[in-house]
């Protein structure tokens, strides 16, 4: 992994509450529409069904009663330092543009899967077969994100044209398409999400609510201390849910290694 | 030419290929054309349009706003305008969109052949069928509707009515106990709650945030009441059979036994009545006593919930200022009255009656057809004893059986009779969007445009603690040979000169709106949503002990296990089947391969000698056995399994043919004392490993 470390003006981030999530699956369905992923037939078999978010469930491994649950929606945690950029061959991913959103572009992927075995996170999925949209469903595709073919790896991009259409309704309306308003810009799971599980919007940037979510004594990130910096955090209020986000040693607190990229 | 010219030549071509683009035009095109290949979907352009309206396929009338892009819906959003809603979607609302175009959808009228295949007709011929079948059936005409908000349903009374005929009816669902429930107790009106403003409610049986009620305005109110990292305003205390989506955003979980709900309302009771709980009302002191034997062990010993989580349940909602008690069935139809009973009869001892954030008692919704019948006498009749009956041979069987937005052969239990009745009657016709296993097993098969097609209504659904009243606007045209199903059956009724009242569906909404007082033209230009706070004069309730204690009498479940049947909207409902878009929420602890996955605790894995991944066999007590595959999930009751419902379809499409189990086919209809309604039995079986 490269050392420096590009740094953003505008890191767009999520905060994702936990302890709100019930698990529903509205955000998934939402993120697959927006994007053009197309539909499994049984996409209950998880190694085989292509999500650039998918829910998790969570248990605190108590026997009945003591038993708790918890879902954790799992989108690309675009990285601070992201593992997937340092080993692609043909910078097909990268983290250049303002924003800091990972970038991934599938003409340009050669399917070596490398940044899938680097990603920590699962967050990489690759195209194994030709994308389908049986009978009429390709009526229903979007125009803002080209379809994948197969042979290539794909991921959540934080929805990125809607990034780009609130930068271009900012120049259209005269205001900094570099300073949007709190909810200018949110992804397709944060719109969907019933329970308001999902807070989107810029980490550097103190007028959005994300900003100060980060700073909770209940904030944590997934794995954080392999170092990858990630700009999606995670809250909940339950010290199991927390240790379910890393590697703890028995003795270990959590809480001491969220610090801000 | 010598070895010297040779080389040059070489050198010279290599040299030139390299230098000239030829190699670099054909790895480009190479690359190019082996990762744009022309079976790859090219997006459609187009100016992009967002509409507000609302979905008819959710049972919530979730408030959305289509986004089209040339006409064409592509993404469906939550509507943040929305006063019922507030922008919250469900896993099924957000599918809607792909589901316009899925491939069960239905594209033109099919009539049965003689060889028992479908032909594909014209409309005009459908037309013409129809009137021709509704004619010689005279007044031998039986309807049922899937869709109870909906003002088509007032359309289709009034021809019923007018040809001589009473048979319509509703499908089996959750409000049909509850009103039972209600009348019991003296209540009037309508039951309504007022979830938003509640500071402390207990559901018991109903999940309330994942399938019942208004779910989509429950889990609004819920992200509002819990704001994020911050304190919740609201307690949420859920009892049921499993950790399910509900009790993943309780504050408690009351880990309930699967048909032991009374026993648990009744301990609650109790329990609230020795803490000094006593609103009054005739009856209490029966009451009372009645409960008194409810003691927390004997409770405990029924339910299976803990007696510290029993009496911590009580003690919130006695310490609560505006506490809300919740019944309901799992499975969302089927229900019993009983505990819906003890729930209100809890609610008055805590004084939650017609007060702000406690039980509403509202108005009904009203007809304004010509001939219709009112919503709360179809509310009152029941299908199943009509269906059963029919297949008994006690009740003739209608010339004429029309389903409409129904599928009562996947979605009642197989002793239902509703098979029976299909093939007895006369001729059978379903005006549905997607081709269920009720459209394939019908005589004339009608594609309806879906909610976002066409002009249609969502009239209060149950649940609420407001009337609202909402439009559903046409924002695309129809898929294919769809129409819709409001105009269809008013033409039919103009083509038989019957008298509606009403021209056409625009008109049918305009006198709705105009019996509300609801702003039409807004509701119809800006998809403007009108909800009313209306209650009615407080209803004379007492405590209704003796119904309360004959539905007590039920029989518990019989049988070594337990099931726990699990509702979730990303499995669609029996109209829609899962949706395209939903297959990946399906979770891999629901569905493997082509067998339902059964989750139970290590415990009951052990008692069964079973582990995670073998194959168990399931025999209900009407001897129907399924094969599902185990998995361990420790939240859930001992000697209890759960098995996801939407599953075990037959028809529809890829999507969802020939996954699982449909869990109802380990149910039977039994009747519940005192009521008398129909009530889908408890699913006790026998498992064994496969």
């Amino acid at each position: 992994m490269s050392s420096e470390v590009k740094q953003f003006k505008i890191r767009w981030g999520m905060v994702i509450d936990i302890d709100k999530c019930t698990g529903c699956g509205a955000c998934m369905v939402a993120c697959q529409a927006e994007n053009n992923v197309a539909p499994a037939v049984d996409g209950s078999n998880k190694l085989r069904s292509l999500n650039w978010l998918t829910v998790f469930r969570l248990s605190n491994h108590k026997p009945f009663p003591d038993h708790e649950v918890a879902y954790l929606p799992r989108p690309c945690m675009q990285c601070g330092k992201p593992s997937c950029v340092a080993v692609c061959p043909v910078i097909a991913t990268d983290k250049r543009e303002e924003g800091g959103i990972v970038s991934q572009i599938p003409p340009r992927c050669i399917g070596c899967r490398y940044c899938m075995a680097s990603c920590p996170y699962h967050a990489r999925y690759f195209n194994w077969y030709d994308p389908k949209w049986p009978g009429d469903l390709a009526q229903a595709l979007t125009p803002d994100v080209s379809t994948r073919m197969r042979g290539v790896v794909e991921k959540c991009s934080f929805c990125h044209h809607r990034f780009m259409k609130a930068q271009e309704a900012a120049v259209a309306a005269g205001r900094d398409p570099m300073d949007l308003p709190d909810g200018a810009y949110i992804t397709a799971c944060t719109e969907a999400c019933p329970n308001g599980a999902i807070t989107f919007g810029d980490l550097n940037n103190p007028a959005h609510k994300v900003h100060e979510l980060i700073k909770s004594p209940y904030a944590f990130r997934l794995l954080e201390r392999l170092g990858t910096d990630p700009q999606v955090y995670y809250i909940s209020k339950r010290e199991w849910v927390r240790r379910e986000g890393d590697n703890y040693l028995e003795h270990e607190k959590t809480g001491e290694a969220t610090k801000q990229g | 030419m010598d070895r010297r010219g040779f080389l040059k030549f070489a050198a010279g071509g290599t040299v030139g290929l390299v230098a000239s683009p030829i190699i670099w035009n054909t790895l480009y095109d190479a690359v190019y054309w082996t990762q744009n290949w022309g079976w790859i979907p090219r997006l459609k352009k187009g100016e992009s349009e967002y509409i507000p309206t609302v979905s008819k396929l959710c049972p919530s009338g979730t408030g959305f706003v289509v986004r089209t892009v040339a006409g064409t819906p592509v993404r469906t959003i939550g509507d943040k305008n929305n006063p019922v809603t507030h922008g919250a979607m469900t896993a099924l609302a957000a599918a809607e969109a792909e589901l316009r175009v899925s491939p069960a959808r239905l594209k033109t009228p099919l009539r049965r052949s003689p060889d028992g295949a479908y032909v594909a007709i014209t409309w005009t011929e459908a037309e013409t069928l129809l009137k021709q079948k509704l004619q010689e059936a005279g007044s031998s005409v039986a309807a049922v509707s899937g869709d109870p908000t909906s003002s088509i349903n007032e359309v289709l009374t009034s021809i019923l009515n007018q040809r001589g005929s009473s048979d319509f009816y509703f499908m089996p669902d959750e409000e049909q106990p509850a009103a039972v429930a209600w009348e019991a107790m003296g209540g009037q009106g309508r039951l309504g709650y007022d979830m938003e403003n509640s500071d402390c409610i207990l559901a018991v049986g109903a999940p309330v945030l994942e399938s019942w009620g208004v779910v989509a305005a429950n889990r609004s109110a819920f992200n509002r009441t819990h704001p994020v990292a911050g304190e919740p305003t609201q307690k949420l205390l859920y009892a049921g059979a499993l950790q399910n989506n509900t009790a993943a955003g309780a504050d408690l979980w009351l880990p309930m036994k699967p048909g032991t709900d009374m026993a648990l309302l009744l301990g609650v009771a109790h329990l609230l009545i020795k803490a000094g709980k006593q609103g009054f009302a005739a009856g209490l002191a029966n009451f009372a006593s009645f409960a008194a034997a409810y003691t927390p062990e004997k409770v405990s010993g029924i339910t299976g919930v803990p007696v510290a989580r029993l009496e911590a349940a009580a003690k919130a909602l006695a310490e609560a200022k505006k506490p809300l008690v919740i019944a309901g069935s799992a499975l969302g139809a089927g229900g019993s009255a009983g505990p819906v009973m003890v729930a209100v009869a809890i609610n008055m001892l805590l004084g939650s009656v017609n007060r702000e954030g406690g039980l509403v008692d509202m108005p009904f919704p009203v007809s304004v057809v010509a001939h219709a019948t009112e919503y709360r006498e179809t509310m009152r009749k029941r299908f199943v004893n009509y269906t059963q009956a029919v297949a008994a041979g006690k009740t003739k069987a209608p010339a004429l059986l029309l389903v409409y937005a129904a599928n009562p052969l996947y979605s009642l239990p197989a002793d239902s009779g509703m098979k029976e009745t299909l093939s007895k009657a006369g001729y059978s016709i379903a005006v549905a969007s997607f081709m269920s296993e009720t459209c394939e097993a019908c005589d004339l098969v009608l594609p309806a445009a879906l909610g976002m097609e066409a002009f249609d209504d969502v009239q209060t659904p149950y649940g609420s603690g407001r009337v609202t009243y909402a439009l559903a606007r046409p924002v695309a045209k129809p898929f294919a040979g769809a129409r819709s199903a409001g105009e269809l059956f008013i033409a039919l009724a103009q083509e038989l000169d019957l008298e509606l009242g009403v021209k056409d569906m625009p008109e049918l909404l305009y006198k709705h709106a105009y019996a509300l007082g609801a702003p039409f033209r807004a509701m119809m230009d800006e998809g403007r949503v009108f909800t009313a706070k209306t209650a009615l004069p407080a209803s004379p309730l007492f405590y209704n002990w003796e119904a309360i204690r004959s539905a007590a009498s039920a029989r518990g479940a019989e049988g070594d296990i337990q099931v726990a049947p699990v509702v979730v909207l990303g499995m669609g409902t029996a109209q829609t089947a899962i949706p395209p878009f939903a297959t990946k929420v399906v979770t891999d602890y629901q569905l493997k391969g082509k067998y339902s996955v059964a989750q139970m605790n290590s415990a009951t894995a052990a008692k069964l000698k079973v582990n995670a991944g073998d194959h168990i066999r399931l025999v209900a007590g009407n001897n129907v056995e399924i094969t599902v595959v185990a998995a361990i999930f420790e939240g859930i009751l001992p000697d209890t399994v759960s098995l996801v419902a939407g599953l075990g379809h037959t028809a529809f499409d890829q999507f969802s043919k020939g996954k699982g189990s449909n869990v109802l086919a380990l149910t039977s209809v039994c009747r519940e004392p005192g009521t008398g309604l129909p009530v889908w039995g408890l699913a006790g079986v026998k498992a064994a490993r496969a």
